[in-house]
């Protein structure tokens, strides 16, 4: 028993230490934007959109990321992302793990002030949902489950 | 932090706890209320942990290389896979007394389903698809009226709950039987209300199915069993 034990746990260990290598170089840097600019392109949005805010050193980030992913694949809504306080390396290696062909335009906002500027906290990950025209709708602070996208999402569309 | 989920999670425990609490005092449960606590919050911590791994893994995301992502549980639970795992733990647990710990816990499981559901009020998470019904509503802020799809799920588990309960202080029924009747309606429930939750295009719909398909054998199997033994043998 304590054999299996031992080797079940180097066997953990050794598949730890490989760690998961992303290859950047095909992710672009991202553009830095302003409040003022994203603003202007959810008021002239004639499709309903849902705003990410995320960051590569956030965990919770991470676990909804594959959701998002999906989500984007759908037609009728549009996808933003907006990376907060962090770097270009890390925003792109996140960007190459997680969202390689999805559509999703995302933007380096260094200092954090977008999603406030935008009516969100500084906490990551926030999602924010604006119906055609720029009108916010509801912001959901935290991670966010595949319900609550979907209802949102729906409540966007609807609009 | 995820408030919202340790309140649904409290709102849980509680029917559950009540329920074991009651039937201990009332039915032929054959071991001790804390005992069944125990195993039940065993199986619910297995299940849901096995739950997130089986959901990280589904999303492409290595848990070994992201074990601090286990803990995110809002990120996903996938219930087949929990379902699985908290009954199983069950078993293990109630190795040597394996039906009367599982009949035991059944009423119990299905008011603590029918608690987690009812927490949606506090996650803000209890509508579904658009509904035109009298009872339908629409959330803060939108035209739109919807089905309480989760607080349906509540109510048919809870009325479940308390029939089985009732009926096991009724009558002594034949060992597996408390526990087919709970696996069958607890897989019903969420098949029934699947259509009308939102989604991304993601229904366990084969998990509840065979939920029901696994609680209706165990039913039969049970009833035949008893009546091929006598009353003293299955009791």
């Amino acid at each position: 028993m304590r054999r299996i034990i031992v080797v079940v746990a180097l066997s953990l260990l050794v598949a730890a230490c490989g760690g998961t290598s992303v290859d950047v170089s095909a992710v672009p840097e991202l553009p830095e934007v302003t409040a003022e600019e994203i603003a202007s392109q959810l008021i002239a949005s004639e499709d309903p959109v849902v705003v990410n805010v995320w960051a590569s050193w956030c965990v919770p980030c991470r676990s909804e990321a594959p959701l998002l992913a999906r989500a984007a694949e759908q037609d009728g809504v549009s996808f933003i992302g907006i990376n907060v306080r962090d770097d270009q390396n890390g925003a792109r290696g996140f960007i190459a793990e997680f969202f390689p062909d999805a559509p999703i335009d995302h933007y380096f906002d260094r200092s954090g002030d977008i999603p406030v500027a935008l009516g969100a906290t500084r906490g990551v990950p926030i999602t924010l949902f604006y119906a055609p025209g720029g009108e916010l709708i509801r912001i959901h602070s935290g991670v966010i489950d595949e319900r609550t996208l979907a209802l949102q999402i729906d409540e966007i569309k609807a609009r | 932090m995820e408030f919202t989920l340790l309140g649904a999670v409290f709102i849980a425990v509680v029917p559950l706890y009540l329920v074991l609490r009651w039937e201990a005092a009332r039915s032929n449960a054959a071991t001790c209320t804390r005992n069944l606590w125990d195993i039940a919050l065993g199986a619910v911590v297995t299940g849901v942990f096995i739950g997130r791994l089986a959901a990280m893994i589904g999303d492409g995301v290595n848990p070994i290389t992201h074990p601090g992502d286990i803990l995110i549980f809002r990120g996903g639970v996938a219930t087949g896979p929990a379902a699985v795992a908290a009954i199983a733990t069950a078993a293990w647990f109630g190795r040597g007394v394996l039906w009367p710990v599982l009949d035991g816990l059944s009423a119990a499981a299905l008011a603590g389903l029918a608690g987690w559901h009812s927490g949606c009020i506090v996650r803000d998470s209890c509508l579904g698809t658009p509904s035109d019904l009298p009872w339908a509503f629409a959330q803060e802020g939108s035209t739109v009226a919807r089905h309480p799809v989760e607080i349906y799920a509540a109510v048919l588990l809870l009325a479940a709950a308390l029939l089985l309960v009732w009926w096991r202080t009724e009558r002594i029924l034949a060992p597996g039987i408390p526990m087919g009747i709970a696996l069958a309606v607890a897989s019903g429930a969420r098949l029934f209300t699947e259509p009308m939750r939102p989604s991304l295009g993601s229904g366990p719909v084969w998990w509840n199915v065979a939920g029901i398909a696994v609680g209706l054998a165990a039913i039969a199997w049970s009833q035949r069993r008893s009546r091929a033994q006598p009353a003293s043998e299955t009791k």
